[in-house]
């Protein structure tokens, strides 16, 4: 699997607005992933302090 | 992209943290929105009657060139329009960015969370991910000429879903009962939700109609909703909202991608032909719910295929149409393959890039570890933080942290994104009239009483997606939207 940055936000020529970075002003873009599985122990740390609660908690109103 | 705008609208979901909250989530929302517009000063809240529910104060254009409002009781952001993938996605975080930014600094960061996903499971209330496409006129917008949209848009939840716990309830198991609505008795919903414990797509359960005109009630895969905000005689808007809100950057961007691609197929002609599908709005579901993930769709030809099949033939018409045209094409033509090569194996190979792999890896990674089993309630509270955009909190962003989610864009180009629009598109223009009204004041007089403004008889400035007008000045129109007009509106706004 071979992933890479998509192309850099374009700009019209000219304009006074500051740029975005670059990849190398960055550091090198996005990270390659890994192959292997996550970290499952900080994963699994972030999600043992979910409240357990929350999905009871969430009151949402239809949109649109 | 080739002759493409892009834009999302996101209705973000809002969490109270408390067992009796004070106020209900649409107060709270008020209150980050207020925080935006008139301490972080990030835009102009209307001062016009939009509809007739965006009263004035309702929300506005921020500088960015997004729109920022409360809608049905949700903080949504629309963001500005976009050419290319990479300010798309840029822009779009940038919202998440802004709402959370608003939430620390208002000191709520405890007991507010802004969720970006589009379900409720307790209450089946659903919110809205849009997806906006500026086409041609000539866009054959007719059942016949939608015909490969809609197979197309029913097959790419493989990787445009963003996954859930459970199901809505079937709509026809809600009785009327005097003036209320209740569950109709004898059928047990927990036995139900049993059937599904996890599927790929928030919205499947929620689409009835293949083809249908509004937002919030039969909703379409094909919304055909008649509003280009631009010039009717050159362009339509193709908006869609059969979609997820999309936390993975790289799903976000194929999304948008590949069904940008597949407008131009069918713009050309191009689309591939035969692959009609009998019933779409039930397969759509029955893709979704699939727990085998085979995906097999039933066409009106009478064969029976898979979804990941249908997706290849989209994608060689368009390997064959579309490659080389630019570098996001390319992009876009191989991260589909790479994608749904790799559907075909181990899901787990997809997690960081697809939302709802993603999701199911870090569900069966907690269930595992705790001995859980799918009805456990913690499974549910686990979906909602996987769309909580609190970066260290939010579990799409622990995958990112822990380097298995592929970032497409820096938080330097997002935080960029916050304040500056693309300047490629006639955002720039309307993010440089924004700045120039902030700068001369107009926020703090908006911010003294919206609604009593509105009464007078002209407003200092209306802003519309298409156009603006200005007290004193002649009404400024921006047809176009692929044209920047900010030297026009510069010129406009010095001639007033």
């Amino acid at each position: 699997m071979r992933y890479i940055l998509m192309p850099e936000r374009r700009e019209a020529p000219g304009d006074p607005m500051p740029k975005p970075p670059s990849p190398s002003e960055e550091g090198g873009g996005p990270r390659r992933p890994e192959t292997g599985s996550p970290d499952k122990d900080n994963l699994l740390k972030r999600m043992r302090k979910v409240d357990p609660k929350q999905a009871e908690r969430y009151r949402q109103r239809t949109g649109e | 992209m080739l002759n493409r705008i892009f834009g999302l609208e996101t209705e973000y979901g809002l969490l109270l943290n408390q067992d009796r909250p004070e106020h209900s989530p649409s107060w709270v929302a008020q209150r980050i929105r207020d925080h935006i517009f008139h301490v972080d000063r990030r835009g102009l809240v209307d001062l016009h009657h939009r509809g007739h529910d965006e009263p004035p104060g309702n929300g506005g254009f921020l500088t960015n060139a997004g729109r920022m409002y409360i809608d049905m009781g949700h903080l949504e952001y629309a963001s500005p329009e976009c050419t290319t993938l990479a300010d798309l996605v840029a822009t779009d975080r940038a919202g998440d960015r802004i709402l959370q930014h608003a939430v620390t600094a208002l000191d709520l960061e405890e007991t507010v969370s802004i969720i970006k996903n589009n379900i409720d499971h307790e209450t089946d209330a659903t919110f809205g991910s849009h997806e906006n496409y500026l086409v041609t006129r000539q866009f054959p917008f007719s059942r016949r000429g939608l015909g490969p949209l809609v197979t197309f848009l029913v097959t790419r939840q493989v990787f445009t879903g963003s996954g859930r716990i459970g199901c809505a309830r079937d709509p026809n198991e809600w009785v009327q009962v005097g003036g209320l609505i209740l569950h109709r008795p004898g059928l047990r919903d927990a036995q139900d939700r049993a059937i599904v414990p996890y599927q790929i797509s928030q919205r499947a359960d929620y689409i009835v109609n293949d083809f249908f005109e509004w937002v919030q009630h039969n909703r379409a895969i094909v919304n055909t909703r008649d509003e280009p905000l631009a010039d009717p005689n050159q362009f339509r808007r193709i908006h869609l909202l059969c979609g997820d809100s999309n936390m993975a950057e790289y799903a976000t961007a194929l999304k948008m991608g590949a069904t940008g691609l597949v407008l131009q197929l069918i713009e050309a002609g191009q689309a591939p032909r035969g692959l009609g599908i009998d019933e779409p709005v039930e397969a759509l579901q029955d893709i979704s719910r699939d727990p085998d993930r085979r995906w097999i769709v039933r066409l009106e030809s009478g064969q029976s295929i898979s979804a990941v099949d249908v997706q290849e033939q989209f994608l060689a018409a368009a390997q064959r149409h579309c490659k080389g045209q630019d570098e996001e094409t390319d992009w876009v033509l191989e991260q589909w393959e790479a994608v749904l090569n790799d559907l075909r194996g181990d899901y787990a190979k997809l997690v960081g890039r697809i939302d709802w792999a993603s999701k199911l890896w870090l569900l069966e990674t907690y269930r595992e570890a705790e001995q859980a089993g799918w009805d456990d309630p913690m499974l549910k509270s686990l979906d909602l933080e996987y769309h909580n955009v609190h970066p260290e909190r939010g579990l799409c962003y622990g995958l990112e942290e822990e380097g298995r989610g592929p970032r497409l864009t820096t938080d330097k180009a997002v935080n960029l994104a916050q304040d500056n629009p693309p300047r490629n598109t006639r955002a720039f223009g309307r993010g440089e009239l924004v700045r120039h009204l902030l700068a001369g004041g107009a926020s703090e007089d908006a911010a003294d009483d919206a609604v009593d403004r509105a009464d007078r008889p002209a407003c200092d400035y209306i802003i519309n997606w298409s156009n603006f007008k200005l007290r004193g000045a002649l009404p400024f129109f921006m047809a176009d939207p692929f044209k920047p007009y900010v030297q026009e509106v510069r010129d406009h706004i010095a001639g007033r």
